[in-house]
């Protein structure tokens, strides 16, 4: 009420300047605005506050209370990696990390993870647990850089190309390989909702040098599986999901 | 003898009844169960070509009962934290945190400090929404941001009952093939946090990944209120 009395003043008296100068072309009329003007000029962001002049605006943000210090106590960046290399010993630990420092606090212990899940089938298929170990990946990537590439735990994504977390099921150079990256791949460039993080993390786990290297295969052709399926879940996505924001379908 | 070990010590992780749960749903056992608990991550362009990006920030499920799901809780700040140059440091934070009923929104923008603690950076507002019910309300902003905030399905996919059979020795098989396995999440809902915005607004970036391509290396975080 008071503002807009206040503007009505300073219209008045505006209309009364442009009509007392309307006959003399040559002098131009400058207003400078002022924090008590009634009106929205200058850099102001509301009539007679914010800018770099004003006293902040009172907008309603402001006058809520965000004062406080947050601290950390969930971390996430790629998709499964504290859930599937952590241990009881360092999954919270994990959670008040900060990125720089997780590749040097948590690569030995994914390694050894890596391993174990290694021998969980060593036991199973009747065999010596130092004789069924990890094998360089589809990237070519030995277990300490791939454990230690995944515990520096950042989701990469890139702002000027298509997103794919991954797509194990190109075999781009027709090489009988799953994928071998020779240089024109556009992969790890964000997630998308409909990615198959499983089954990516699987291939590059266990799927070796060919990404199917433990894929439920049939060695002695007699109908049965004797190796374990371990570089697929057998699932997709069940969720809905549309091409217009925000994406994801609603609740059920 | 000692991989032996490592072996039986899996699978009694698994006899004991100790249920791991992916993404990163209920992933530690402070976070576990608590309105805090960051579910999931996603980040990509909306469309091929775009010059935006959208970030979607999932916290809480009801993937398993008795879990804290269904309300945002005041005292947790959702930062995603960006690093444009490659040092694994956040150079950008988007910060969202609730009152009220709305979700508010500041950023991108510097953060006041780096690392495990953070304040919340009001000079820098990017907008505000009513958090949804099971409609999506959608803000845009004059910078044309995208902001939401409320219940969603939960995308994530994962027949992760299988999963610990997998690894705690109880499947000779591995996975079931494709027909016979269940996905975990399918039915779940979690509460999504999703911005999209242009990516003028968060500037160039000199990371790369593993293929040497430009990228922006993010996170998120849950912060509570001291």
């Amino acid at each position: 009420m008071k503002i807009s009395a206040k503007y009505i003043m300073f219209s008045l008296l505006t209309m009364g300047l442009v009509t007392s100068c309307s006959d003399d072309d040559n002098t131009p009329i400058v207003i400078l605005p002022t924090c008590t003007d009634g009106i929205m000029n200058g850099n102001e962001t509301g009539i007679d506050c914010g800018g770099t002049t004003c006293e902040p605006c009172d907008d309603g943000m402001m006058t809520i209370d965000f004062a406080g210090t947050y601290s950390q106590i969930d971390f996430m960046g790629r998709p499964g990696i504290n859930t599937v290399f952590g241990t009881d010993d360092n999954k919270d630990a994990q959670n008040v990390a900060i990125p720089s420092e997780m590749a040097a606090a948590f690569q030995p212990a994914y390694e050894a993870r890596l391993e174990a899940y290694h021998d969980v089938y060593a036991g199973l298929l009747g065999l010596d647990p130092t004789a069924v170990n990890y094998e360089n990946n589809i990237l070519g990537l030995d277990a300490p850089t791939l454990t230690g590439y995944l515990a520096a735990d950042v989701l990469e994504v890139a702002p000027n190309l298509p997103t794919t977390y991954f797509n194990p099921g190109t075999d781009a150079d027709m090489d009988g390989s799953l994928l071998v990256p020779d240089g024109d791949e556009v992969a790890l460039t964000g997630r998308r909702l409909d990615d198959d993080i499983i089954d990516v993390s699987l291939i590059l786990l266990f799927g070796g040098t060919t990404g199917d290297r433990f894929s439920g295969q049939d060695t002695d052709m007699d109908g049965t599986a004797d190796l374990p399926r371990l570089t697929s879940d057998g699932v997709g996505l069940t969720a809905t999901f549309t091409d217009t924001f925000p994406y994801i379908g609603a609740p059920e | 003898m000692k991989k032996t070990k490592m072996y039986l010590g899996l699978s009694a992780l698994v006899v004991a009844g100790i249920v791991l749960i992916a993404a990163d749903h209920i992933d530690a056992l402070s976070t576990t169960g608590q309105t805090a608990d960051v579910t999931d991550f996603f980040a990509f362009e909306p469309t091929e070509g775009s010059d935006n990006t959208v970030f979607v920030v999932d916290l809480q499920t009801n993937v398993l009962p008795d879990l804290a799901y269904g309300e945002f809780d005041e005292n947790v700040l959702t930062e995603i934290n960006i690093d444009t140059n490659n040092d694994l440091v956040e150079d950008l934070v988007i910060q969202a945190i609730p009152r009220d009923g709305r979700m508010y929104f500041f950023g991108p923008v510097a953060p006041a400090q780096t690392g495990l603690n953070s304040t919340v950076m009001t000079d820098l507002p990017l907008g505000d929404v009513t958090i949804s019910g099971a409609t999506a309300v959608i803000e845009t902003t004059a910078d044309g941001v995208k902001l939401f905030a409320g219940p969603r399905q939960d995308p994530f996919f994962f027949d992760f009952f299988q999963f610990n059979a997998v690894i705690g020795g109880m499947a000779p098989g591995g996975f079931k093939p494709a027909g016979e396995a269940e996905d975990t999440f399918d039915g779940a809902n979690t509460l999504s946090i999703v911005v999209e915005l242009p990516n003028s607004m968060l500037g160039s970036t000199s990371g790369t990944n593993a293929l040497g391509l430009e990228v922006y290396k993010t996170w998120v975080t849950t912060n509570v209120k001291q």
